[in-house]
Formats: C-alpha cells, sequence, structure tokens
C-alpha cells in the first residue's frame, strides 16, 4: 500500500465535478484507491463519486491517497500526477463555479411597492425575470411505498427489485436528457445518473438488502439518509443543497420499485384541479425531475420555499429563464393558491393580488426588459461592428457540442475555438475516427455557414492522458505538451485530422488551429499531418472539404514575435491570451500570491499583441483571440484598438460584448492604444481605461433615442422607471433599477418639481456609464409631489457616474439647469414637435455661453 | 444693493445651479448687483474673493449642505435658506433681504 498526502487544493471543496475526475484518474488502473479526509475523519472508495462528494472534503483538508492493488506503482504515478496538475485545475473554466454568489437582498423598494396595492412577501432572489399569473401548488409527494419492516425472507427477489428500478430510472433518466438543449439543465440531470450508477451508493442498499435483511424501498431511503445526512452535516453550503439531490433520486427509485407505472402526470398539466392559462408555481421546494415536467408554455415563475441560491431548482430556473424566489415558510405560507401573485426574481419577492398602479409598474418594467431583448436580437441580426462599422467578428469558444445551441442563442457568429479534449479526456483509450467524426460532423452542422475553428487535441504533460503514456515531467507547463507531442503520437493525430476532413468534407472547408506553436517546424509537422491524412481519405475514396486551411494558435512570445515568418506556413491565427500572458510575465495563473502579475493590462504584454496584429496585417493574415481578456466588455476598447479580426469568448459573454462594441469609435479605441502602449504599469493602463469607458466613448449628454413625447406614464414611478429604462436599453446605464434607486432616495431630500411645470429628477451612481440626460412629455399632466393639481408637463431626469467630478458633461448639466430656470426654455421644450427638437434645444443651450 | 450668494445642493448636479441662475435673474429685475458662487458637481465656481464680500451689502447662503469656506463670510450679515425656496421663491427671499437691511 502506498500513501499520498495532500491538502485539498480546490476552493469550492471536493464536488461532484472534481470527484468524477479522480474517480476517472482512478478507473484505468487494477488497484483500490481509498480517500482519507483527516480533518473530517472519512474515507471513501475513490470510485464512487458519492462516497467522495460525502467525505465533506473542503478547501485545504489534509487528505491522503491510499493506493494499493496489482497496478499500485503505475497508479501512484498517475495519481500524482493528477494531484498536482489536473485536481487545481478541475474548476477552472468550469461553466458557473457553484458558490455564485446570491444577490443580496433587495432592502430598498420603489415607493409605487408602498402604494401599489397588494400583500408583499419578501425572500430571496433564485433566478431573474418578473411574471404575473395565478398561483397553483405543486409538487408531489413521493412517499415510498411503505412494506412491512419486519425482516424479508426473500433478499434475492428484493435485490432484484432495487436492480430492475435502477434500470428504469437510468432509462428514464436518459430520455430526460436526450430531449434538453440547455447544457446546465443537462449537467444536472447526468449529475443524478451518476448518482444511480454509483458503486458507493449501489453496495450500500445490496448490503442492506442482503446483510440487514431489509426491504428494498427502506434500504434505499436508508441509504439516501446516510448520504445525505453527512451532506447536510458538510460545512459547505453547495455540498448541503447537494443532499437534496439524493433524496430525488431515492424517491424515484422508490417510485420504481413499485412497478412500471407510468410516470405521473405533469403537475402543470392535465389534473382536474389544476386551472387552465399561465401560472406561477409553488412548492416548498421541486426537484430538477419535477421542475423539468412543469408545462414551461403555461409557467410565469416559481415561488419556492427556503431553498439556496445553487439548489438545482434555482440553477435550473435561470439556465431557463423562469423568474423565481425563495420564500421563508411563513411567508410562503401566505400565497393562497388561485391568487392572482408576482414574481419578482430580482427583487427577492412576490406580491400577492397586486393593485392596478403595481401591475402598470411591472408590466413597464417587462416591457423595457422586452425592448432591451429586441435591441439585442437586433444588434445580433448585423454584422457585428464598432459605431463607425470597423468590422470584428464575435465568436464563441465551445468545449463540447452541447454548448453551440448556447453559441447561436447568444449571438456568436461563429466558433473562434472548438475545443476537441472532451473526447479524450477520462477514458482508457483515444476515441476512434467513427466517435470524432460524429462528434466533429455535429458541430459542422450545427455551424451551418457560420466560420468554425476546430483545435487539434491540446493535451500533454500538464494534463496527461493515460494511453498516452507521456513520461511525466519535472515541469509540464514548459514541457512536452500540444503541438510538441505530435511527433511521437502521429497516429492519434491524423485520425483526428481524418475525422475533422470527413466531418467538413460536406461544408466545403476545415480550418483547423494547431496549439502551443513556437517554431515554424512544428507548423510544417502539422501540415505534413495534415496533407498525410489527406492522401488515406483520397486512397478510401473518402470526401474531403475543398479548403483547408490551417492555423496557429499564438501562446508563446516566440511566435508572437514570430508571425511574419509563421505566415508563410500558417493560414491564420488566434491568440490564445491565458497562455501567452502566463509566458509572457513568467507566472502560473493559478498562483493567487502572484496574481497581480497576471494581468493582461500590462503595457508589455500589450506592445506583444500589437505587435503581432502589425505583423499579421502585414502578412495579409486574419488574426483572432480566444482567451479569457476576449470576453472582458471592459477591455473591448483595447482590444478594438489592436484590430483583431474575431473575438472568442464563452457563449454568455457575447451579447454584452456585441453591445459594447456597438458603442465603441475604432479611431478613438486605437488612440487610447496608443496612449496605453506607453504606460508606465497595468495600473495606468487600467486608469487610461476606466476613463475612457466612462467617458462613454464620445456619444453626447442627449440623443433622440433618449427623448419620449407623450408617454403613457401617469405618476413619477412610472416615469422614472421609464426614463432609467431608456437609459438602460441606450447602454448608458448598467442597471436601470440602481439607477432608479438612486433618484428616488434624491427624490426623498425633496421633490425635484419646481412648480414650473418641470421635474428635474437626478441621481449619482456606479452603474451610469456616461452623464446623460432622457426626457419624457406625458400624455397628460401629472402630480409629482403635494396635494395641488396634477401640472407636471415634462420631466428631465439627469444620470451623472459617481466618480464624475469636474467633467465636461457635467458642465453641460449645470447649463442646461440654468436655462430650465427660463420660461421661454421651458415653453419651447414642452412645444417641440418631435425628439430631434428636444435634442436640439438641449444641445443648442449646451452650447451657448451661459 | 451689492449682493453676494453661495448655492449648494445635496447632489450638486442640477439645483446648486438653478438657483444660482434664479438669483442672478431675479436681482438683475430688481435692480441689484449679485455675485453667485456655485459649490456643486463641479467644485467651487465663480468663487468670491475676499473684496467681493467685504463690498458687498447682504450675503445669500442658499444651500440645503454646509457651505465651503463659510469662515470667510465671517461678520457679515447672511439670509440662509434651502435651495428649493431660492428657486420657488426668489422675490420672498430679496423681500426678506431688505428688510434685514434697514436698521
Amino acid at each position: 500500500m502506498t500513501g499520498i498526502d495532500f491538502a485539498f487544493p480546490l476552493a469550492n471543496g471536493l464536488h461532484a465535478r472534481p470527484a468524477s475526475l479522480l474517480r476517472d484518474a482512478c478507473r484505468p488502473f487494477k488497484a483500490t484507491v481509498l480517500l482519507r479526509n483527516q480533518r473530517s475523519r472519512r474515507s471513501a472508495d475513490a470510485a464512487s463519486v458519492l462516497e467522495l462528494v460525502a467525505s465533506a472534503t473542503l478547501h485545504n483538508d489534509p487528505c491522503r491517497l491510499e493506493i494499493a492493488g496489482p497496478q499500485e506503482r503505475e497508479a501512484v504515478d498517475a495519481l500524482r500526477a493528477f494531484l498536482e496538475h489536473d485536481l487545481p485545475r478541475a474548476d477552472d473554466g468550469a461553466p458557473p463555479a457553484p458558490p455564485v454568489a446570491a444577490p443580496e437582498r433587495a432592502s430598498w423598494l420603489p415607493p409605487v411597492f408602498l402604494s401599489g396595492g397588494g400583500t408583499l412577501r419578501r425572500g430571496r432572489a433564485l433566478a431573474a425575470g418578473s411574471g404575473r399569473a395565478r398561483a397553483a401548488r405543486v409538487g408531489r409527494s413521493r412517499l415510498l411505498p411503505e412494506r412491512p419492516v419486519a425482516g424479508i425472507r426473500d433478499a434475492k427477489k428484493e435485490l432484484e427489485l432495487f436492480r430492475r428500478a435502477c434500470r428504469r430510472l437510468e432509462a428514464e433518466l436518459r430520455d430526460e436528457i436526450a430531449p434538453l438543449r440547455d447544457a446546465i439543465a443537462a449537467g444536472i440531470l447526468k449529475a443524478h445518473l451518476e448518482i444511480v450508477r454509483d458503486p458507493g451508493f449501489r453496495e450500500m442498499i445490496a448490503a442492506l438488502i442482503a446483510d440487514k435483511k431489509r426491504p428494498a424501498g427502506r434500504a434505499i431511503r436508508e441509504a439516501a439518509a446516510h448520504f445525505a445526512g453527512i451532506l447536510r452535516r458538510a460545512p459547505s453550503a453547495y455540498l448541503q443543497e447537494r443532499a437534496g439531490d439524493i433524496e430525488d433520486i431515492a424517491a424515484r427509485l422508490g417510485e420504481k420499485l413499485a412497478g412500471p407505472a407510468p410516470r405521473q402526470a405533469p403537475p402543470l398539466g392535465r389534473g382536474p384541479r389544476v386551472p387552465r392559462g399561465p401560472l406561477v408555481a409553488v412548492a416548498a421546494s421541486l426537484s430538477p425531475s419535477a421542475l423539468l415536467a412543469l408545462d414551461r408554455r403555461r409557467l410565469r415563475g416559481l415561488i419556492l420555499g427556503p431553498v439556496g441560491f445553487t439548489s438545482h431548482a434555482a440553477i435550473l430556473a435561470r439556465s431557463l429563464a423562469i423568474p423565481a424566489v425563495s420564500l421563508p415558510p411563513a411567508e410562503l405560507a401566505g400565497i393562497p393558491d388561485g391568487a392572482e401573485v408576482i414574481v419578482d426574481g430580482r427583487r427577492g419577492l412576490a406580491v400577492v393580488s397586486p393593485g392596478a398602479e403595481l401591475k402598470r409598474y411591472y408590466r413597464l418594467e417587462q416591457q423595457a426588459a422586452e425592448m432591451r431583448r429586441q435591441r439585442l436580437a437586433c444588434l445580433n441580426r448585423r454584422p457585428a461592428a464598432t459605431h463607425d462599422k470597423v468590422r470584428v467578428e464575435i465568436a464563441a469558444n465551445i468545449a463540447a457540442p452541447a454548448e453551440l445551441d448556447s453559441a447561436w442563442r447568444n449571438g456568436a457568429e461563429g466558433v473562434g475555438l472548438f475545443r476537441s479534449e472532451f473526447l479524450f479526456l477520462g477514458r482508457e483509450a483515444p476515441p476512434g475516427e467513427e466517435e470524432q467524426h460524429a462528434a466533429y460532423s455535429l458541430a459542422a452542422r450545427s455551424a451551418g455557414e457560420r466560420r468554425i475553428i476546430f483545435r487539434t487535441l491540446d493535451i500533454g504533460g500538464d494534463k496527461p492522458l493515460p494511453f498516452l503514456g507521456l513520461p511525466r515531467e519535472e515541469n509540464p507547463f514548459l514541457g512536452c505538451r500540444a503541438v510538441r507531442f505530435y511527433s511521437g503520437h502521429a497516429d492519434l493525430i491524423r485520425c483526428q485530422l481524418r475525422a475533422l476532413l470527413r466531418a467538413t468534407a460536406r461544408s466545403g472547408c476545415l480550418r483547423v488551429m494547431v496549439p502551443m506553436v513556437t517554431v515554424v517546424e512544428e507548423v510544417r509537422l502539422a501540415r505534413r499531418l495534415l496533407s498525410e491524412a489527406v492522401s488515406e481519405l483520397r486512397a478510401r475514396k473518402a470526401a474531403v472539404p475543398g479548403r483547408i486551411e490551417l492555423g496557429i494558435m499564438v501562446e508563446t512570445p516566440a511566435a508572437a514575435l514570430a508571425i511574419d515568418s509563421l505566415a508563410r506556413e500558417a493560414a491564420f491565427f488566434s491568440v490564445g491570451s491565458n497562455d501567452l500572458l502566463q509566458y509572457t510575465m513568467a507566472v502560473d495563473r493559478g498562483n493567487a500570491a502572484l496574481a497581480g502579475l497576471y494581468d493582461p493590462l500590462h503595457p508589455a504584454f500589450l506592445r506583444l499583441l500589437q505587435q503581432a496584429a502589425t505583423q499579421a496585417r502585414q502578412a495579409k493574415r486574419w488574426l483572432g483571440i480566444c482567451g479569457e481578456m476576449a470576453g472582458d466588455s471592459e477591455l473591448l476598447p483595447l482590444l478594438a484598438g489592436i484590430g483583431f479580426d474575431e473575438l472568442s469568448m464563452v457563449p454568455a459573454l457575447v451579447p454584452a460584448v456585441r453591445e459594447r462594441l456597438a458603442q465603441l469609435d475604432g479611431s478613438e479605441c486605437r488612440a487610447l492604444l496608443r496612449r496605453a502602449l506607453k504606460a508606465e504599469d497595468a495600473a495606468a493602463t487600467r486608469a487610461l481605461l476606466r476613463k475612457f469607458n466612462g467617458r462613454g466613448g464620445g456619444a453626447g449628454v442627449v440623443a433622440a433615442e433618449l427623448v419620449r413625447l407623450g408617454s403613457n406614464s401617469r405618476t413619477p414611478s412610472e416615469a422614472i422607471k421609464e426614463l432609467c429604462s431608456l437609459l438602460e436599453l441606450e447602454g448608458r446605464v448598467g442597471d436601470a433599477a440602481l439607477l432608479e434607486e438612486a433618484v428616488w432616495k434624491r427624490e426623498e431630500t425633496y421633490a425635484t418639481d419646481l412648480g414650473l411645470g418641470f421635474a428635474l429628477p437626478h441621481g449619482k451612481s456606479d452603474t451610469v456609464r456616461s452623464a446623460s440626460v432622457a426626457f419624457l412629455r406625458p400624455a397628460r399632466p401629472m402630480r409629482w409631489s403635494g396635494k395641488g393639481p396634477p401640472g407636471v408637463r415634462g420631466v428631465l431626469l439627469i444620470a451623472v457616474p459617481a466618480a464624475a467630478r469636474g467633467e465636461e458633461h457635467l458642465r453641460l448639466i449645470a447649463r442646461l439647469s440654468r436655462q430650465l430656470m427660463h420660461e421661454d426654455f421651458r415653453a419651447a421644450l414642452l412645444a417641440a414637435g418631435d425628439a430631434a427638437v428636444v435634442v436640439s434645444l438641449i444641445n443648442g443651450c449646451l452650447r451657448s455661453n451661459k | 444693493m451689492k449682493i453676494v450668494a453661495v448655492t449648494a445642493c445635496p447632489t450638486g448636479i442640477a439645483h446648486t445651479y438653478m438657483a444660482a441662475e434664479q438669483l442672478e435673474k431675479t436681482a438683475r429685475r430688481l435692480g441689484h448687483a449679485i455675485r453667485v458662487e456655485t459649490q456643486g458637481s463641479m467644485g467651487i465656481e465663480d468663487r468670491l474673493e475676499a473684496a467681493d464680500i467685504r463690498d458687498a451689502d447682504a450675503v445669500i447662503f442658499a444651500a440645503d449642505i454646509a457651505v465651503q469656506d463659510g469662515e470667510r463670510f465671517a461678520g457679515k450679515r447672511i439670509v440662509e435658506t434651502s435651495v428649493q425656496e431660492a428657486i420657488k421663491h426668489p422675490e420672498a427671499l430679496f423681500a426678506r433681504l431688505a428688510n434685514k437691511g434697514r436698521p
């Protein structure tokens, strides 16, 4: 027996993903591996993900792996490498890391919540958005069928019943997973499938039946209670919430024991008591399967009991864009079945029997959200470009075909990086040509006419694959990784290239890129492998695409500095900024102590990028970037200034980047870059960038889009909401609700109507990107404050960034405020026939000297 | 009369300047000479110098927050009011000033 001691490296503890990676790392060897956690005093068989998770292992826990068996030596070597290199990175780039910060409970509410009618039930936000419909209690009491507790006679029969139940549930889960288009939702059900298959869970149940003579139903319940109990006591909220998954599985297994009864009708389905039309589902808790069974066309929102932000119900609700809140039990009890209710998944509350004014307010909010969606959709229909029509393609990074749908939904124009590692990781033998062909064909078909760039296998000493048999290295990041192991494994890479060529034969174009190129010989090697793959296919009379482009990833400074000579062999380039930054700054990005050095804003790094871009342009080569910095909207002005042809990022970031890009001006971005290249350090660049972003890219304080004449707003609440939403829609404000709050807090010191037919609400907030003025004329005069007759005929809302002081825009707003004291100016604003006249009036007074 | 005034409101975005404009406009109409210092988002502008203050017959503070460098006005007669009042009822403010001005 060999022991390896280590401190558990992941901040989120040993949750399902790293646990299954550890299991996969152990699998190839004939050896038993035991994890002993010296703090929690629990041990777990590494073959059981459930036992591993139940070991309640937290960040920095002292742990030991005990390895014994015929292949002990090989397993020890592999596991040492795994602990050192893979485990610490298991959560890197993982789509939403479990401890997503739950939004704070909204303490401030607009005044309409006091005056608007209805009963407020306050709790926590789970999934954004709002919806209004009748409340309907759902959920099934899935009690396990009770059978005599006294011992059973026929353990064999109970075991058979249990195994049959497992088979049925596995089949049912697979049926549920198959049609899911959403990778996160599918991931949750896949985790459930893993629990059903988990050897630790199954063995415990089998032992309870065989040794303790428990009926199968009771054995399932006891085993589930055992694992759920451990998780509930775990000192991590994330692990505690996983207890519900096990109970969900146990309940469903219990159902399956009873026989092949048809699935219960979906709770929002055709039941006799369930009313017709849209509904808000109310339940103390909802298992993933119960949630997925709800009829989503009728579902307007979810009101749940005290479930966590990282509960699966919450994750699913966010992923499926269903507004959801969690209420304390007493508040939940105050939602009468059948009552009209508003779910507000942003403020974390529900309103029972809302009054007309509040309904109008929410309608405004939904209209604003809908307009924003439409604007994004409209943006997505046009090629992504800056305001002055500098074209920059916005693409997605894809780690598995399941993510493609989300990429297109988010408005990606192509795939800038299709990682192929998912096919190779966690298995004992490499995938064959057919398996790869199937996966790549799926991706190529999904992309259609859009550009898709496949990356060949990016794996090596840092990501060891058991079947490669690569030697362990002292310093794998400077060792035999990516293209550097291709020469020794030409068959493997040719097989991948054949699969790629076949998959793209129909579309007519293969774009493939090679990772981690340092010298031109490596590109030549890749080119040779590619032409060999083509000949092999031709010999088989298989079709190959008419156009084949071989590109490279620019991840080493050596490549970045030699684009001109590499361009003789490479058709295109894509900067892998994560590795390039590591190698440029000589810092491991996982090293928290040196996090300050790992900063893409360092002028040296920007100079490297800029030089690479200049060389690429001179060589007439296409240049993209697919590292993390490509998806950062704040850095976008610099990337646009450098002049990348394409930015590729995780799908969720695409909309924000497209929107920001459309606001930028190419020549201003280039001017900004020139200043940034001369900056002394990253902090200086950051200051330049912040100043640039705060300016709003050169927009004036007012625009026709910020003017509403003949608005339907009847109250100050509605007028302020409408104007804040307009500012958000135009990208001048990050979050309209935050500005709304700032404006109302100001309004509370004293109302801003002047007794002159005008109100001048205003606010300062971090959420304001550039100082702006929005104007609204209500169809009928409104009462702003006090008791008098409704007299406000014009509402001018001013939004100013919190940090702004002494800026040009503030001077303009000061001038505008002064102008409002003049009767003729006010009269002109009230008489203006259209938005353009309002804009020119405001701009006119801004240009005048005082 | 020679009048100096300071305007200052909580956010310093709008009312500071509106009050300043209103005071200047009303003073002109009533035939007074006035200089107004604004303490707003642009910082202190049109700062009143010692000579301005010394020569003034009256001082107006139209402010919802503490006036910065208030010690400059030590020994002067100061009429204090809110920014709102200065905007909404400037004539009343000037009448108060005239009354206070009499011995």
